[in-house]
């Protein structure tokens, strides 16, 4: 792919390396240099975004609880720009809480990045100019939180043992879900995990037992335990409960699709994942601690558009009542939905480039965006290239026509031998020649093998162009061949007889190399040979002189 | 002459003319002793015998003499070829291994006076007197391979190798799994060097298909030489599927790789688009590949790597500049794309056409319309030879199903329903139908 204007991108490791110094002669890379891995047990090189144009209020507004900082702090670690207003807003939000970890961590970060971004004033010009002096660490605060937290602890602790002497499950559930509350605002979300599912064995209804699972899973998706939230997700789904009101099913529905949504992305399984953010119902997308509801618009949109034929993507998508209230959202991606289906690719191309930067700074989203737009681009020239075929298609199907009425006008004009009649009929031919051949023309106008515009229409070049097409050739997306002299893309037509023939060639070869190797290997077992350990040491490396070399 | 030897002699007279043949042999192997320590006169021992009627008393003095190690070089050639020209069939059939042991010797005497050619004939000769069938593996085979592969004069090697084996020669017990590998390996090696890979490769894949309990050196050779012809050839190579189980052949396959590491190496550079880890792969492991006297093989790898470039253009392209083709299948200039090509159309690998004027390349589909009477008579000729297999399938198959110990076992495993501890004939058996 072509170079992406503004994003200037560094390969980076991730997550450790403390934010020091981002130098200010970047080199403008090709963001799509080096090819995807998604494992997630690998840390791929990480792009910085330099230019990014998100209001951070209205962005983390939308979050809650540790959603918000999490978001926060990938914003602060991959956007320079953005680095110092980020990490000031999250240690605000993280003031409210017994997060103390947290807080220091925050805290160090930000002292860093204003060091940094004295020194280099240029790059955090924007974003540190405001940022005045550096805030202390509010050790008093640390102090009091601190206490407090162990206080409520303690607190609970009691609580809980109080329940357990009692013996009453409900009481007992609850007490476990208050403590892994509280753990959850302290940040150890181990614990916290320990305690939500240790609540499982308390349950008395299956709504409680949905509670649990939705606690869990939010928990495991926090601490990046994907297989966790799977197989809790199978959990939720399989319980039901019968008494509850539609309204709520409904609502753990949604959640369901939104968590397994999420962990299908992450498993870089991206159809399935837009299959599932498909499903959600908008009024009740309620995952603050994820996912919002623009995140559910803008992942779905993009695994749908990289996943779904263009059938597919008008029904489920475009078509989709459901999902259209999620799209108004996110305008830019509904546009460029829209342009995909209307063939223009250049224009939603452009679209999704401008999104980039943005998506990029998504903490889900961000390690797939390249290969999820690699993936919407061949598709674009996989469905280019079908639909001209299409086209052929329709001429064919037309001329066919045009003959069928011709003979059928001609029977009539035998039977009916009335001449104003038969003048009016050949008027009429006339006028549905004429028009017919104008469809043709403009139909044919539209040459779509021609790689010059294709190459256009896809906002590249026309060499780039023929790679990207080989590419797909080879893998065998595309049934063509491409005639680089002329720059046309020709489809391939099929010679059913000779591959027949090529075929069944080879197979009769394979077998007959395949039953001499069996019938020797039934004279060795027959003989009873077997390479055993040698009892001379006389086996030696052979004289291999002949190689046929020479 | 000496007073035991004469004895021998008379002996073997007398028990030839009764045509108590297994007793003679009986006591040509007890008396080999006594032939060892009597080698001066072994000469006049020798010519008392007539060749026709005691052809194995003069199998036991030729091998005494061979063992010995005395006498004139040429002489020996002489009665050698003598031997084997005149012997009676009949006799030597009851002292197989005595033979083969007799041409072992034979080979290395004249590898070590490197006169190798020579040997053809006679052992070509002696293969023949020895099979029961044509299709039968001796162990002079291997012998006769190894010396074609000395004098670099494969036509009688390749006669006899190019006959599938169907039966392996037991000669008495001698017959080792060395045999069998050494005349695959030299099979292999003489099939490399006429550019038959194909066959080569069948040659070179036998080795996953021998039941093994431990690695012999030929197997890991070998197992280099098959790497190094599936990249030449191009071909996925899929381990043979017949006879051996999966796991089998992957407990395999890691029990030699860690030998062959440069070689494994190379495949996985060889899957790359670009040239240059390959190349880089080629110097690194130079020394290595010299030392397995490869470096050859591995110059037709890095060649082959080119056409496999220059293929994928085919299927992409109709026309294409020779520019282009250098710079797409990663060649230094246009100049060699063009002889690239160029000896890839002459080879038939590629059909194609280039167009000096402008310099463009026209790739086109193989010409190949399947309707050329050729064509009929190829088909004909593989179908008679599928045809032919399937009935060796079925014979095969009667066999076992007739043989005493099969049928036991199988009515053994009906009453008590066990089939675990089926005997391997029964599960060539079960390979035979499967294929089937």
């Amino acid at each position: 792919m072509g170079t992406r204007g503004r994003v200037i991108a560094q390969s980076r490791r991730f997550p450790d390396e403390p934010l020091t110094v981002p130098q200010p002669a970047l080199e403008p890379m090709q963001i799509d240099a080096a090819p995807e891995e998604n494992d997630n047990s690998v840390e791929e090189p990480v792009t910085e975004v330099m230019t990014a144009c998100i209001d951070l209020d209205s962005y983390i507004a939308s979050y809650k609880g540790l959603g918000q900082l999490y978001r926060l702090m990938f914003i602060a670690e991959r956007c320079p720009p953005l680095r110092v207003e980020a990490l000031k807003m999250a240690i605000e939000l993280v003031q409210s809480t017994f997060n103390v970890t947290m807080y220091q961590t925050l805290h160090r970060q930000l002292q860093e990045a204003l060091a940094s971004g004295q020194s280099l004033p240029d790059v955090t010009g924007q974003g540190g100019g405001s940022a005045g002096a550096l805030p202390l660490l509010d050790q008093q605060w640390v102090e009091s939180q601190t206490k407090r937290a162990a206080l409520k602890l303690e607190k609970l602790d009691n609580d809980l043992k109080n329940y357990k002497s009692n013996s009453i499950k409900e009481s007992i559930r609850r007490g476990h879900d208050d403590l892994g509350d509280h753990y959850l605002d302290c940040g150890d979300l181990s614990n916290a995990l320990k305690c939500y599912s240790r609540a499982r064995d308390y349950c008395t209804s299956g709504k409680h037992m949905i509670h649990v699972c939705l606690n869990v899973i939010k928990v495991s998706a926090h601490m990046q335990q994907w297989g966790h939230v799977s197989s809790y997700v199978t959990k939720a789904e399989s319980t039901h409960d019968e008494n509850e009101s539609a309204p709520w099913r409904e609502s753990v529905q949604t959640k369901l699709h939104l968590a397994a949504g999420l962990l299908r992305l992450r498993h870089g399984a991206f159809e399935l994942a837009a299959k599932s953010f498909l499903k959600c119902s908008f009024d009740h997308c309620d995952l603050p601690e994820l996912i919002s509801p623009s995140n559910v618009a803008v992942y779905g949109g993009l695994c749908a558009l990289a996943t779904y034929s263009r059938a597919q993507l008008k029904t489920d998508v475009i078509g989709s009542a459901s999902f259209k209230l999620f799209l108004e959202l996110e305008p830019q991606l509904r546009d460029a939905l829209h342009r995909f289906h209307e063939s223009s690719y250049a224009d939603c191309l452009r679209m999704l480039d401008e999104m980039r930067d943005t998506l990029l700074l998504d903490l889900h989203l961000s390690r797939y965006v390249r290969q999820l737009y690699a993936m919407i681009r061949n598709r674009g020239l996989v469905q280019y290239f079908s639909t001209g075929a299409l086209n052929l298609q329709i001429i064919i199907i037309i001329i066919i026509i045009i003959i069928i009425i011709i003979i059928i006008i001609i029977i009539i004009i035998i039977i009916i031998i009335i001449i104003i009649i038969i003048i009016i009929i050949i008027i009429i031919i006339i006028i549905i020649i004429i028009i017919i051949i104008i469809i043709i023309i403009i139909i044919s106008s539209s040459e779509v093998g021609n790689l010059r515009k294709m190459a256009a229409a896809f906002n590249t070049t026309v060499p780039e162009l023929e790679n990207e097409l080989m590419g797909l050739i080879l893998d065998g997306q595309i049934q063509a061949r491409i005639d680089s002299h002329n720059k046309i893309l020709y489809a391939k037509s099929v010679d059913q007889r000779s591959q027949t023939f090529e075929r069944s060639l080879a197979v009769g070869k394979e077998y007959i190399k395949q039953t001499r190797g069996l019938i020797l290997r039934a004279a060795i077992q027959a003989s009873q040979i077997a390479v055993r350990l040698p009892r001379r040491e006389d086996i030696q490396p052979m004289d291999a002189s002949q190689d046929g070399t020479e | 002459m000496s007073f035991p030897l004469e004895s021998f002699v008379n002996s073997v007279k007398t028990l030839s003319s009764q045509g108590n043949l297994s007793c003679l042999y009986e006591f040509l192997e007890n008396s080999s002793e006594m032939l060892s320590k009597n080698t001066t006169h072994l000469e006049a021992a020798l010519s008392s015998l007539e060749l026709g009627q005691h052809s194995l008393g003069i199998l036991a003095l030729l091998l005494a003499r061979f063992k010995a190690g005395a006498g004139e070089p040429a002489t020996l050639d002489r009665q050698m070829a003598e031997f084997v020209e005149g012997c009676a069939v009949d006799q030597i059939r009851y002292a197989p291994d005595s033979y083969a042991e007799l041409c072992h010797l034979y080979t290395k005497k004249l590898l070590e006076r490197s006169k190798a050619i020579k040997g053809l004939r006679v052992l070509q000769q002696a293969i023949a007197k020895i099979q029961a069938s044509p299709n039968q593996l001796t162990s002079i085979h291997a012998d006769l391979c190894h010396l074609a592969l000395s004098a670099k004069c494969f036509r009688p090697a390749l006669d006899v190798l190019d006959v599938d084996i169907a039966d392996i020669s037991k000669e008495n017990g001698k017959f080792e799994s060395r045999h069998l590998l050494l005349y695959y390996y030299y099979g292999g090696l003489i099939y490399t060097a006429v550019k038959q890979f194909e066959r080569a490769l069948f040659c070179f894949e036998i080795y996953f298909s021998v039941p093994s309990l431990s690695l012999s050196h030929i197997m890991v050779e070998a197992f280099k030489k098959h790497i190094l012809l599936t990249l030449i050839l191009r071909v996925e190579a899929p381990p043979p599927k017949h006879c051996y189980s999966e796991v089998a052949r992957t407990t395999m396959g890691r029990r030699i790789r860690p030998f062959c590491v440069p070689y494994v190496e190379l495949a996985t550079a060889f899957a790359q688009r670009s040239p240059e880890p390959l190349l880089a792969v080629v110097t690194r492991h130079q020394e290595q590949f010299a030392r397995d006297q490869n470096t050859g093989l591995v110059k037709q790898v890095v060649a082959s790597h080119n056409k496999m470039n220059i293929q994928r253009l085919t299927k992409t392209f109709v026309t294409l500049s020779l520019s282009d083709v250098a710079s797409r299948a990663q060649l230094p200039s246009a100049q060699k794309a063009e002889l690239h090509v160029l000896g890839m159309i002459e080879e038939g690998e590629i059909f194609a056409a280039i167009d000096q004027r402008d310099g463009m390349v026209r790739f086109q589909d193989s010409p190949e319309q399947y309707a050329a009477p050729e064509m009929v008579a190829r088909l004909e000729r593989e179908l008679a030879q599928i045809m032919a297999l399937e009935r060796r399938l079925q014979q095969l198959d009667e066999e076992i199903q007739l043989e005493p110990q099969y049928v036991q076992k199988a009515t053994k495993t009906q009453h008590e329903d066990d089939s675990g501890q089926a005997c391997s004939s029964s599960q060539n058996n079960k390979v035979a139908n499967n294929i089937m």
